[in-house]
């Protein structure tokens, strides 16, 4: 077995068990042909483990690879749940925002809106439905930073699946106004 | 043995939620890049192609098992080559300003396409991971 990408715990865990049962498997008296039957168990579990870990191991490279074009993606992104908190901001976003990530994850994504917009805003956001059923939109609103004036954005708004949960979650393009 | 088995089996169940809980973590990553409506692509910092998006293809035409390996460059038309790579250039140096849009001309097959090109720096601890360009279509 290798011990790639999975939560080294398990792996060491496992390493453990399978060599405690190799102990066992040598101790008892089993007849031949269980003995064997026994090995080849083992042998199919080593299989199946690696390539399992092998799943891991993609999907982590991958997973790291499509989160870096989130990330430094040159349009600002926002992520937010259906009640409307921001989980994710890219590096555009932070800058846009003029905020750090710490304090923007987990505030609502309206109260980056100017205070004349933000009724309205609320008002479109709270008909959309996470799930995969909203139908790419886009508006214009006032974009309030957390320093400095005002300034007005276009958003454009999609679904997508959110991150550990998998519900459905909505993915914003904002884009000072030109 | 039979504990042993049971343990083992444990542990078989842990790891398989573990890779569910990555591919569910790689999936809205995937589907933000995938599904984006904006086109990019993502280059290493010499500008070689490793990923495009479907709304990227569509634009420059090209399928994705093309694009990959292939320099930005040699899809962009002769004439606006040089600036293009001084473009990179400046890019790869972080000169001021050099992440600021502007308008290029790619060339599809029978066609030359009128692009507006941003591009962002994709940072690592190490330095440079890489370039994610969006290009909007002008034509």
């Amino acid at each position: 077995m290798n011990s790639r990408p999975a939560p080294e715990w398990l792996t060491t865990t496992v390493s453990a068990v399978r060599e405690l049962m190799i102990k066992r498997l040598e101790a008892e008296s089993l007849d031949a042909e269980s003995k064997r039957e026994m090995e080849m168990a083992l042998e199919e579990l080593d299989v199946m483990w690696e390539e399992l870990q092998g799943q891991a191991a993609l999907l982590m490279r991958e997973n790291e690879r499509y989160a870096e074009f989130f990330q430094y993606a040159p349009d600002a992104y926002v992520i937010t749940d259906a009640g409307g908190n921001i989980r994710e901001a890219n590096e555009a976003a932070l800058e846009l925002l003029k905020a750090t990530r710490d304090s923007v994850v987990g505030r609502p994504l309206s109260e980056y809106i100017a205070a004349d917009d933000r009724v309205a805003f609320l008002t479109r956001s709270v008909g959309l439905m996470p799930g995969g059923t909203v139908k790419p939109f886009a508006w214009r609103a006032q974009l309030q930073p957390r320093e400095g004036a005002a300034l007005a954005a276009e958003f454009s708004v999609r679904a997508i699946p959110l991150k550990k949960s998998g519900v459905g979650g909505l993915c914003w393009l904002v884009r000072p106004a030109l | 043995m039979t504990v042993e088995l049971e343990e083992l089996k444990a542990m078989w169940l842990d790891l398989r939620a573990h890779v569910d809980q990555l591919a569910g973590e790689r999936q809205q990553y995937y589907d933000f890049f995938e599904q984006a409506s904006e086109a990019y692509v993502v280059t290493d910092e010499y500008g070689t192609i490793a990923d495009a998006n479907g709304a990227a293809v569509d634009i420059l035409q090209r399928r994705k098992r093309y694009l990959r390996g292939k320099p930005l460059a040699a899809l962009v038309a002769l004439e606006r080559r040089a600036e293009f790579r001084q473009r990179l250039g400046a890019l790869r140096g972080r000169e001021p300003a050099a992440e600021r849009p502007w308008r290029t001309l790619f060339v599809a097959p029978h066609l030359r396409i009128d692009v507006k090109l941003a591009a962002r720096l994709i940072e690592r601890p190490g330095g440079v991971g890489g370039i994610c360009w969006r290009l909007e279509a002008l034509s």
